[in-house]
Protein backbone atom coordinates (compact mmCIF):
# COMPACT_ATOMS: atom_id res chain seq x y z
CA UNK A 1 0.00 0.00 0.00
CA UNK A 2 1.37 3.64 -0.99
CA UNK A 3 2.41 5.75 1.72
CA UNK A 4 0.85 8.82 2.30
CA UNK A 5 3.44 11.14 1.64
CA UNK A 6 3.49 12.63 4.59
CA UNK A 7 4.64 8.96 6.49
CA UNK A 8 7.58 8.89 4.01
CA UNK A 9 10.67 10.16 5.47
CA UNK A 10 11.61 13.35 4.51
CA UNK A 11 15.06 12.68 5.44
CA UNK A 12 16.90 13.11 2.33
CA UNK A 13 17.72 10.30 0.30
CA UNK A 14 20.36 11.69 -2.28
CA UNK A 15 24.23 10.69 -1.21
CA UNK A 16 27.24 12.63 -1.21
CA UNK A 17 31.04 11.35 -2.08
CA UNK A 18 32.91 10.29 0.96
CA UNK A 19 34.52 13.69 3.08
CA UNK A 20 32.71 15.42 0.61
CA UNK A 21 31.51 18.10 3.26
CA UNK A 22 35.59 18.59 4.43
CA UNK A 23 37.02 18.82 0.90
CA UNK A 24 34.28 21.24 -0.21
CA UNK A 25 34.58 23.79 3.08
CA UNK A 26 38.16 23.84 2.44
CA UNK A 27 38.18 24.95 -1.34
CA UNK A 28 35.46 27.04 -0.53
CA UNK A 29 37.80 28.87 2.53
CA UNK A 30 40.70 28.65 0.22
CA UNK A 31 38.78 30.63 -2.37
CA UNK A 32 37.89 33.42 -0.26
CA UNK A 33 41.68 33.57 1.27
CA UNK A 34 42.54 35.88 -0.97
CA UNK A 35 41.02 38.51 0.58
CA UNK A 36 43.47 38.75 3.61
CA UNK A 37 46.20 39.56 0.70
CA UNK A 38 44.43 43.19 -0.10
CA UNK A 39 43.92 43.68 3.49
CA UNK A 40 47.21 43.47 4.08
CA UNK A 41 47.97 45.49 1.11
CA UNK A 42 45.52 48.61 2.93
CA UNK A 43 46.83 48.08 6.56
CA UNK A 44 50.71 48.62 5.10
CA UNK A 45 49.34 51.42 4.53
CA UNK A 46 47.16 52.62 7.15
CA UNK A 47 50.70 51.78 9.31
CA UNK A 48 52.90 54.69 7.03
CA UNK A 49 49.97 56.99 7.75
CA UNK A 50 50.99 58.59 11.04
CA UNK A 51 54.63 58.77 9.73
CA UNK A 52 52.89 60.54 6.55
CA UNK A 53 51.39 62.84 8.83
CA UNK A 54 54.84 63.81 10.71
CA UNK A 55 56.36 63.93 7.65
CA UNK A 56 53.87 66.58 6.75
CA UNK A 57 54.16 68.27 9.67
CA UNK A 58 57.76 68.58 9.96
CA UNK A 59 57.47 69.89 6.30
CA UNK A 60 55.45 72.49 7.45
CA UNK A 61 57.17 73.70 10.75
CA UNK A 62 60.89 73.62 8.41
CA UNK A 63 58.85 76.09 5.83
CA UNK A 64 57.81 78.29 8.55
CA UNK A 65 61.40 78.08 10.21
CA UNK A 66 62.86 79.06 7.28
CA UNK A 67 60.82 81.72 6.50
CA UNK A 68 60.64 83.24 9.83
CA UNK A 69 64.24 82.84 9.84
CA UNK A 70 64.89 84.69 6.50
CA UNK A 71 62.48 87.43 7.42
CA UNK A 72 64.66 87.88 10.84
CA UNK A 73 68.20 87.54 9.54
CA UNK A 74 67.50 89.40 6.21
CA UNK A 75 69.75 92.56 7.28
CA UNK A 76 67.21 95.11 7.16
CA UNK A 77 65.99 97.23 9.98
CA UNK A 78 64.96 95.02 12.54
CA UNK A 79 64.23 98.14 14.99
CA UNK A 80 60.42 97.57 16.37
CA UNK A 81 59.59 93.94 15.07
CA UNK A 82 58.63 92.19 18.50
CA UNK A 83 60.86 89.39 19.44
CA UNK A 84 59.33 85.52 19.60
CA UNK A 85 59.87 83.38 21.66
CA UNK A 86 59.31 79.54 20.78
CA UNK A 87 56.53 78.93 23.13
CA UNK A 88 54.87 81.61 21.33
CA UNK A 89 55.81 80.51 17.74
CA UNK A 90 54.32 77.16 18.83
CA UNK A 91 50.96 78.49 20.49
CA UNK A 92 50.46 81.15 17.33
CA UNK A 93 51.41 78.46 14.53
CA UNK A 94 51.02 75.22 15.15
CA UNK A 95 47.71 74.71 16.56
CA UNK A 96 46.89 72.25 14.13
CA UNK A 97 49.91 70.33 14.44
CA UNK A 98 50.60 67.45 17.10
CA UNK A 99 53.23 68.83 19.21
CA UNK A 100 54.15 65.62 21.12
CA UNK A 101 54.37 63.82 17.57
CA UNK A 102 56.64 66.62 16.59
CA UNK A 103 58.90 66.70 19.82
CA UNK A 104 58.98 62.65 20.02
CA UNK A 105 60.73 63.02 16.07
CA UNK A 106 62.71 66.23 15.97
CA UNK A 107 65.17 63.81 17.36
CA UNK A 108 65.26 61.43 14.80
CA UNK A 109 64.83 63.44 11.38
CA UNK A 110 67.71 65.68 10.56
CA UNK A 111 66.51 69.01 9.10
CA UNK A 112 67.44 68.77 5.20
CA UNK A 113 66.63 71.23 2.48
CA UNK A 114 65.03 68.51 0.56
CA UNK A 115 62.41 68.41 3.13
CA UNK A 116 61.34 71.70 2.29
CA UNK A 117 60.84 71.70 -1.37
CA UNK A 118 58.81 68.08 -1.07
CA UNK A 119 55.31 68.29 -2.33
CA UNK A 120 51.98 65.67 -1.69
CA UNK A 121 53.15 64.27 -5.21
CA UNK A 122 56.33 63.46 -3.83
CA UNK A 123 55.11 61.65 -0.63
CA UNK A 124 52.88 59.65 -3.18
CA UNK A 125 55.65 58.97 -5.83
CA UNK A 126 57.26 57.53 -2.79
CA UNK A 127 54.31 55.43 -1.81
CA UNK A 128 54.20 54.23 -5.06
CA UNK A 129 57.73 52.85 -5.29
CA UNK A 130 57.21 51.53 -2.07
CA UNK A 131 54.92 49.31 -3.43
CA UNK A 132 51.42 50.53 -2.49
CA UNK A 133 48.86 50.41 -4.37
CA UNK A 134 48.03 53.65 -5.89
CA UNK A 135 44.29 53.34 -5.54
CA UNK A 136 44.72 52.59 -1.95
CA UNK A 137 46.27 56.06 -1.46
CA UNK A 138 43.47 57.93 -3.15
CA UNK A 139 41.24 55.84 -0.87
CA UNK A 140 42.65 57.38 1.97
CA UNK A 141 42.93 61.38 0.57
CA UNK B 1 21.08 43.21 16.55
CA UNK B 2 18.56 40.90 17.49
CA UNK B 3 19.46 39.75 21.49
CA UNK B 4 18.45 35.96 20.67
CA UNK B 5 19.99 35.61 17.21
CA UNK B 6 21.86 32.51 16.72
CA UNK B 7 24.35 33.95 14.33
CA UNK B 8 25.36 36.19 17.11
CA UNK B 9 28.61 34.52 17.91
CA UNK B 10 29.59 34.94 13.85
CA UNK B 11 28.63 38.70 13.75
CA UNK B 12 30.83 39.70 16.37
CA UNK B 13 33.43 37.79 14.69
CA UNK B 14 33.02 39.25 11.69
CA UNK B 15 33.91 42.56 13.11
CA UNK B 16 37.14 41.60 14.51
CA UNK B 17 38.44 38.64 12.15
CA UNK B 18 36.48 38.49 9.17
CA UNK B 19 38.28 35.89 7.81
CA UNK B 20 37.49 33.60 11.47
CA UNK B 21 34.02 34.94 10.78
CA UNK B 22 33.40 33.94 7.11
CA UNK B 23 35.70 30.29 8.42
CA UNK B 24 32.53 30.16 10.83
CA UNK B 25 30.04 31.22 8.49
CA UNK B 26 30.51 28.19 6.01
CA UNK B 27 31.27 25.75 8.76
CA UNK B 28 27.68 26.41 10.26
CA UNK B 29 26.21 26.77 6.90
CA UNK B 30 27.83 24.71 4.19
CA UNK B 31 25.82 21.20 5.13
CA UNK B 32 22.35 22.94 5.25
CA UNK B 33 23.10 24.74 2.33
CA UNK B 34 24.07 21.95 0.54
CA UNK B 35 21.15 19.93 1.04
CA UNK B 36 19.08 22.77 0.11
CA UNK B 37 20.59 23.17 -3.22
CA UNK B 38 20.62 19.42 -4.17
CA UNK B 39 16.95 18.84 -3.40
CA UNK B 40 16.53 21.92 -6.01
CA UNK B 41 19.31 20.78 -8.49
CA UNK B 42 19.53 17.07 -8.01
CA UNK B 43 22.44 16.49 -9.46
CA UNK B 44 25.65 16.20 -6.92
CA UNK B 45 27.92 18.17 -9.35
CA UNK B 46 25.55 20.74 -9.86
CA UNK B 47 25.07 21.00 -6.13
CA UNK B 48 28.55 21.54 -5.78
CA UNK B 49 29.11 24.26 -8.21
CA UNK B 50 25.94 25.83 -6.57
CA UNK B 51 27.37 26.05 -2.98
CA UNK B 52 30.60 26.94 -3.55
CA UNK B 53 29.43 29.93 -6.14
CA UNK B 54 26.82 30.74 -3.05
CA UNK B 55 29.80 31.27 -0.52
CA UNK B 56 32.10 33.01 -2.97
CA UNK B 57 29.19 35.41 -3.32
CA UNK B 58 28.10 36.02 0.37
CA UNK B 59 32.25 36.60 0.46
CA UNK B 60 32.10 39.19 -1.98
CA UNK B 61 29.19 40.69 -0.31
CA UNK B 62 30.17 40.33 3.80
CA UNK B 63 30.85 43.81 4.11
CA UNK B 64 27.56 45.39 3.25
CA UNK B 65 25.96 42.66 5.29
CA UNK B 66 24.11 44.27 7.58
CA UNK B 67 23.38 42.20 10.84
CA UNK B 68 20.03 43.38 11.52
CA UNK B 69 19.05 41.27 8.73
CA UNK B 70 19.57 36.92 8.90
CA UNK B 71 22.73 35.59 8.29
CA UNK B 72 20.35 32.75 7.48
CA UNK B 73 18.04 34.06 5.45
CA UNK B 74 20.59 35.97 3.72
CA UNK B 75 22.74 32.98 2.65
CA UNK B 76 19.33 30.49 1.56
CA UNK B 77 18.31 33.70 -0.34
CA UNK B 78 21.73 33.67 -2.27
CA UNK B 79 22.09 29.62 -2.27
CA UNK B 80 18.15 29.69 -4.32
CA UNK B 81 19.48 32.16 -6.87
CA UNK B 82 22.47 29.90 -7.81
CA UNK B 83 20.44 26.47 -7.38
CA UNK B 84 18.29 28.68 -10.37
CA UNK B 85 20.92 30.06 -12.22
CA UNK B 86 21.79 26.19 -12.64
CA UNK B 87 18.80 24.85 -13.42
CA UNK B 88 18.07 27.21 -16.19
CA UNK B 89 21.44 27.02 -17.50
CA UNK B 90 20.02 23.11 -17.54
CA UNK B 91 17.16 24.04 -19.30
CA UNK B 92 18.66 25.53 -22.09
CA UNK B 93 20.89 22.24 -22.68
CA UNK B 94 18.82 19.97 -21.60
CA UNK B 95 20.73 16.76 -22.33
CA UNK B 96 18.98 14.70 -19.02
CA UNK B 97 15.46 15.36 -18.46
CA UNK B 98 15.30 14.85 -14.98
CA UNK B 99 11.27 15.00 -14.74
CA UNK B 100 11.18 11.53 -14.04
CA UNK B 101 13.91 10.51 -11.04
CA UNK B 102 12.88 7.09 -11.10
CA UNK B 103 13.95 6.65 -14.84
CA UNK B 104 17.16 8.50 -14.06
CA UNK B 105 18.02 6.90 -11.26
CA UNK B 106 17.88 3.33 -12.67
CA UNK B 107 19.17 4.17 -15.80
CA UNK B 108 22.40 6.41 -15.17
CA UNK B 109 25.71 5.65 -13.29
CA UNK B 110 24.95 9.10 -11.57
CA UNK B 111 21.85 8.18 -10.57
CA UNK B 112 22.46 5.08 -8.95
CA UNK B 113 25.26 6.20 -7.20
CA UNK B 114 23.98 8.99 -5.55
CA UNK B 115 20.54 8.02 -4.79
CA UNK B 116 20.01 6.09 -2.17
CA UNK B 117 15.98 6.21 -1.37
CA UNK B 118 13.79 3.53 -1.09
CA UNK B 119 10.37 3.37 -3.57
CA UNK B 120 8.48 5.94 -1.72
CA UNK B 121 11.05 8.16 -1.23
CA UNK B 122 11.58 7.98 -5.15
CA UNK B 123 7.68 8.73 -5.93
CA UNK B 124 7.69 11.73 -3.61
CA UNK B 125 11.03 13.56 -5.04
CA UNK B 126 8.90 12.71 -8.55
CA UNK B 127 6.14 14.28 -7.54
CA UNK B 128 7.92 17.27 -6.00
CA UNK B 129 9.89 17.82 -9.67
CA UNK B 130 6.21 17.98 -11.18
CA UNK B 131 5.33 21.19 -8.68
CA UNK B 132 6.64 24.74 -10.69
CA UNK B 133 9.65 26.12 -9.39
CA UNK B 134 8.94 28.51 -7.33
CA UNK B 135 6.48 25.95 -5.48
CA UNK B 136 8.85 23.24 -5.12
CA UNK B 137 11.12 25.61 -3.32
CA UNK B 138 8.96 26.49 -1.00
CA UNK B 139 7.58 22.82 -0.74
CA UNK B 140 11.28 21.91 0.07
CA UNK B 141 12.21 24.60 2.59
CA UNK B 142 8.27 24.20 4.58
CA UNK B 143 9.00 20.57 4.36
CA UNK B 144 12.41 19.44 4.89
CA UNK B 145 13.80 22.84 6.44
CA UNK B 146 10.98 23.44 8.56
CA UNK B 147 11.78 27.18 7.69
CA UNK B 148 9.32 29.28 9.05
CA UNK B 149 6.81 31.58 6.53
CA UNK B 150 8.02 34.55 8.02
CA UNK B 151 11.44 33.56 7.32
CA UNK B 152 10.36 32.19 3.87
CA UNK B 153 9.49 35.86 3.13
CA UNK B 154 12.36 36.91 3.18
CA UNK B 155 14.50 34.70 1.32
CA UNK B 156 11.84 34.42 -1.56
CA UNK B 157 10.53 38.21 -1.30
CA UNK B 158 7.26 36.62 -1.11
CA UNK B 159 4.29 37.46 1.29
CA UNK B 160 3.33 35.02 4.18
CA UNK B 161 -0.01 34.68 2.80
CA UNK B 162 0.91 33.66 -0.64
CA UNK B 163 3.32 31.35 0.67
CA UNK B 164 1.21 29.40 2.99
CA UNK B 165 -1.38 29.08 0.00
CA UNK B 166 1.83 27.81 -1.96
CA UNK B 167 2.53 25.26 0.36
CA UNK B 168 -1.42 24.13 0.82
CA UNK B 169 -1.20 23.48 -2.87
CA UNK B 170 1.79 22.07 -3.33
CA UNK B 171 0.86 19.58 -0.83
CA UNK B 172 -2.87 18.73 -2.28
CA UNK B 173 -0.96 17.97 -5.65
CA UNK B 174 1.61 15.82 -4.37
CA UNK B 175 -1.28 13.55 -2.35
CA UNK B 176 -2.90 13.84 -5.59
CA UNK B 177 0.51 12.34 -7.23
CA UNK B 178 1.33 9.79 -5.08
CA UNK B 179 -1.96 8.58 -4.87
CA UNK B 180 -2.84 8.25 -8.25
CA UNK B 181 0.59 7.36 -9.47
Amino acid sequence: MMKEFKDISNKSPFKVPDNYFEEVKRKIISSTSGYSSVTKKISSFRKLRPYLAVAASIAVLVILSYTFIHIFSSGKDKTGLPEITLNEFSDNYLNDIDILTLEQSAGTIEPDMAWIEMTSKDIIDYLVLENIDINDIYEQL
Amino acid sequence: MERNNPDNDIFELLKTDVNKGFRLVVERYSSKLYWHIRRLVILHEDADDALQNTFINAWRNIGNFRNESSMYTWLYAIATNESLTIINKRTKNAAVSLDDLGSYFANSHEGSTWFDGDEAQTRLQNAILQLPEKQRIVFNLKYFDDMTYEDMSKVLNTSVGALKASYHHAVKKIENIITNG
